[in-house]
């Protein structure tokens, strides 16, 4: 039997591998593997010993705060599996698995080494990306190899130990044990261990100013003092009752941690003892793990479909009715309003129409009460909402992509769909740079530092054209992201598949996606920036400053407006051309 | 009245639907069959205005669907395998979405009964995702008969429904050729078409194997036989075969 599990992971493996190697043929796959590789080199394998590195000297390691994040999450993720545990152990079996493996004559025991075979795949590959990741900048010791060992055997420890502590509980419970007496039993455990650290910190620790001096004497260079606590927190848990309190954790821990090869290869025999007894303990408390492990695979069965459905995968629980963003009369012509409702109507009430009087008092209010020395912030959430507003408001084309079948078959033009399906999140994004934008205004008028130049009357232009400004402006930003949904859609929908859809090249992908968005970006702002600078310019020389920014940001919206109109008719058409099942079938 | 006159869809290579000609007139229901991959889809969603075709020609109701698709679209309805629904809005609001998309001014006059003839009444502030499979069904019918639609085109109607639910649906259909529309069905449920559709038009690798009224078609492959099945006929057509 562990032949035949061991014979489909084996052939999924390679047949994943086949497939994703056979979409290379697409030059968009090409392309993205090509960007993904050289986003990795560039962040990541650069650093790797013989390239550029960054400084490994003495100095503040970050890394030290981080492993000291892990290792506390750690803890509490193992104290959790004992004092809170799943209420049924469950493997993380697939439908497929689990329609094919449950009914076949396997023991329970082979399915879990079955399910341990599979994981080892992750963790295999979680082992090299940390180890990646854990080599910039890190002054650890060892080498790459045994950092992968050494993160390989921390990661298999903590899965094969959370394991066996939700076998182990399911096991006390099925056994009779109540739920408070288990709590208390293992609670008991985690105070004593707690205590006889505190214990053994009081009566056997050094002490912590002395030596701390001395180490610093011998060690210059740790100017936060980060290096020097690490040190004497290694120090203290090597000693007294300490030490053997924490004795799993440091040999679980050693491997990873060895200066070199030598202490590496002392250290590894222990961590392999601990990791044998694991599982041991795992398989010879092996309980029923079936009923979970369908609830499991039914519950992310159902996530990927929401996904691929282009429905919220995070939502908790089933969506409530909501009250429509503003009346809608059925007859009156512009149908693009039915889809600015319908787009606002799918997202939070407080991004929609009746927040923006309640938001105005907020900001109005918050802008008079705070420092005045405060007015950069209403221009860093402008940018904030410029950069990345696009990318996270996705009230249109790209949410409705699943459903372009039904939108085609409305009797509208393409451009009058594409145009309804961008009005929500405009109306959104303008609407929060507005209240920036008010801010700003408010805060600006109250700083005493103001310079000659920033009158009343051109702060009050400046208010009344940038507000003008910013709906093209957020229009024309979405209409790239939606372009590149219409014309390279897999690409769009590549986001929704969560098994086999991924990889670098697809991460790649998204790379070339963001850059060129912001080329187009820039293409179709610089000829409108250039119209509206010469008339300015002009109307400065003739005029004054405020009539300036009239002049200049008429011509701007004009030119905008020119740019917008061209660009939504032309993917209006290509809307009406668009045909997703024909991408598909490539 | 749907008129196909050569009709043609490729995608990139592939042929999915060839010179195919058929027409349907008011009243009428056509079934379409024929084996996984023989371009119904392709056909219903090319004559539907959904996808363009590489060539050929279709009216709807008089009009050109390539030249003047907006207009065309207005007397249609396009029913999909699976209900496409908004996880947001109601039953109500999706009617009141439709009734603005498709200027239905009269829209609460003609909502509430066809609520309560689809027995969604009840359920007019659920969202889809309250409702069941049949109930959905039954809100994306409600959708497209809203503005009154001449012509129909159910992709798959009867798939996931209930016995119960699939009588219905057939009555629906039946009633609404009775009142003169013009509705074309795909189906692989063979026996149900039979009692649906009074023409069969059967199709195998995007190419038309046989057209007409089920006597017709049966007559042309029975072979002297009498009372053959439309299954038996659909053997007999295509061979048995997908390929």
């Amino acid at each position: 039997m562990i032949r035949a599990l061991l014979y489909l992971r084996g052939y999924s493996l390679l047949n994943l591998l086949r497939t994703r190697a056979q979409r290379l043929r697409q030059p968009k796959y090409l392309l993205g593997l090509g960007a993904g590789i050289l986003y990795f080199w560039f962040f990541f394998f650069r650093h790797l010993p013989g390239g550029a590195g960054l400084d490994r000297g003495s100095g503040v390691d970050p890394l030290q705060f981080i492993f000291a994040a892990f290792a506390v999450l750690g803890l509490i993720r193992i104290g959790s599996a004992w004092l809170a545990p799943t209420p049924r152990p469950s493997l993380d079996f697939s439908e497929a698995e689990i329609a094919f493996l449950f009914p076949a004559p396997a023991t329970r025991r082979q399915l879990v080494h079955f399910k341990l075979v599979g994981t080892q795949i992750t963790i295999l590959l979680s082992a090299l990306i940390l180890t990646v990741l854990t080599q910039r900048g890190a002054a650890l010791g060892g080498n790459a190899v045994t950092h992968a060992i050494g993160w390989w055997l921390m990661l298999s420890l903590a899965h094969l130990h959370n394991l066996g502590a939700a076998f182990t509980v399911a096991r006390l419970v099925e056994g009779g044990m109540s739920r408070a007496r288990r709590q208390l039993i293992v609670g008991g455990v985690i105070f004593a261990v707690i205590a006889g650290i505190a214990w053994g910190a009081w009566t056997s620790a050094p002490d912590a100013t002395a030596w701390m001096s001395a180490w610093q004497e011998q060690n210059t260079g740790d100017r936060l003092g980060t290096a020097v606590l690490a040190a004497y927190v290694r120090e203290v848990s090597g000693t007294g009752i300490i030490g053997w309190l924490l004795l799993p954790f440091r040999v679980a821990l050693a491997p990873f941690f060895a200066p070199d090869v030598a202490a590496f290869l002392r250290a590894l025999g222990p961590a392999l003892l601990l990791l044998a007894a694991h599982y041991f303990w795992v398989m010879r408390n092996a309980v029923s793990f079936e009923e979970a492990s369908i609830a499991a695979a039914e519950k992310r069965a159902l996530l990927v479909a929401k996904l691929q459905a282009g429905q919220r995968p995070l939502s908790t629980g089933a969506p409530k009715p909501r009250k429509p963003p503003f009346p809608l009369r059925p007859g009156g012509g512009w149908p693009e309003i039915a889809f600015l409702w319908k787009n606002l109507l799918s997202t939070h009430p407080w991004l929609g129409p009746r927040a923006l009087g309640p938001a105005t008092l907020v900001t109005l209010a918050l802008a008079s009460l705070v420092s005045p020395r405060l007015w950069f912030i209403p221009i860093i959430a402008a940018v904030y909402f410029v950069l990345l507003g696009p990318q996270l408001a996705r009230q249109d084309l790209r949410t409705d992509l699943v459903n372009a079948d039904l939108l085609k078959s409305y009797p509208l033009p393409g451009w009058r769909i594409v145009l309804g399906q961008l009005l929500a999140p405009t109306a959104i994004l303008s609407g929060l740079l507005w209240l920036a934008l008010l801010a700003l205004f408010v805060t600006s008028g109250r700083t005493n530092s103001a310079p000659a130049w920033l009158t009343v009357e051109f702060r009050l232009s400046g208010l009344v054209c940038l507000a003008l400004l910013i709906p093209p402006v957020c229009l024309l930003q979405l209409l790239v992201p939606n372009a590149g949904a219409v014309l390279f859609p897999s690409w769009a929908m590549a986001g929704r598949q969560t098994r086999g859809g991924g990889g670098i090249e697809v991460m790649g992908q998204r790379l070339i996606f963001v850059a060129g968005q912001m080329l187009v970006l820039l293409a179709a702002v610089l000829p409108a920036g250039g119209f509206a600078v010469l008339a300015g310019f002009a109307a400065s020389l003739a005029y004054s400053p405020a009539a300036a920014f009239l002049t200049g940001s008429a011509m701007f919206l004009l030119a905008l407006a020119a740019e917008i109109a061209a660009g939504i008719y032309w993917l209006g058409h290509r809307f009406e051309q668009f045909d997703l099942s024909a991408e598909s079938v490539k | 009245m749907i008129e196909v006159e050569g009709l043609t869809k490729r995608y990139g290579d592939f042929t999915a639907v060839s010179q195919l000609s058929f027409t349907v007139r008011p009243g009428e229901v056509l079934g379409l069959v024929g084996p996984n991959g023989a371009g119904k889809t392709s056909t219903l969603r090319s004559v539907a205005g959904i996808i363009p075709p590489n060539g050929g020609s279709i009216r709807i109701a008089g009009i050109d669907l390539v030249a003047d698709p907006v207009e065309a679209k207005r007397r249609l309805a396009f029913f999909p395998d699976e209900p496409r629904l908004f996880e947001y809005l109601t039953v109500s609001q999706h009617l009141a979405f439709v009734a603005r998309i498709y200027g239905v001014t009269d829209h609460d006059e003609l909502a509430a009964p066809l609520l309560e003839e689809l027995e969604l009444a009840n359920k007019a502030d659920a969202l889809p995702g309250e409702l069941s499979r049949g109930m959905k069904q039954k809100l994306a019918i409600a959708c497209g008969l809203l503005h009154s639609p001449a012509v129909m085109f159910f992709d798959e109607p009867l798939t996931g429904l209930d016995p119960l639910g699939i009588r219905r649906m057939k009555d629906s259909i039946l009633r609404r050729a009775r009142e003169g529309c013009t509705i074309v069905l795909s189906s692989h449920l063979l026996h149900l078409l039979e009692e649906v559709c009074s023409h069969v038009l059967i199709l195998k690798q995007g190419t038309k194997i046989a057209d007409g009224t089920i006597a017709e078609v049966s007559a042309q492959f029975a072979n002297g036989e009498t009372d053959v099945s439309l299954e038996e006929i659909f053997m007999r057509a295509t061979g048995g075969s997908e390929s």
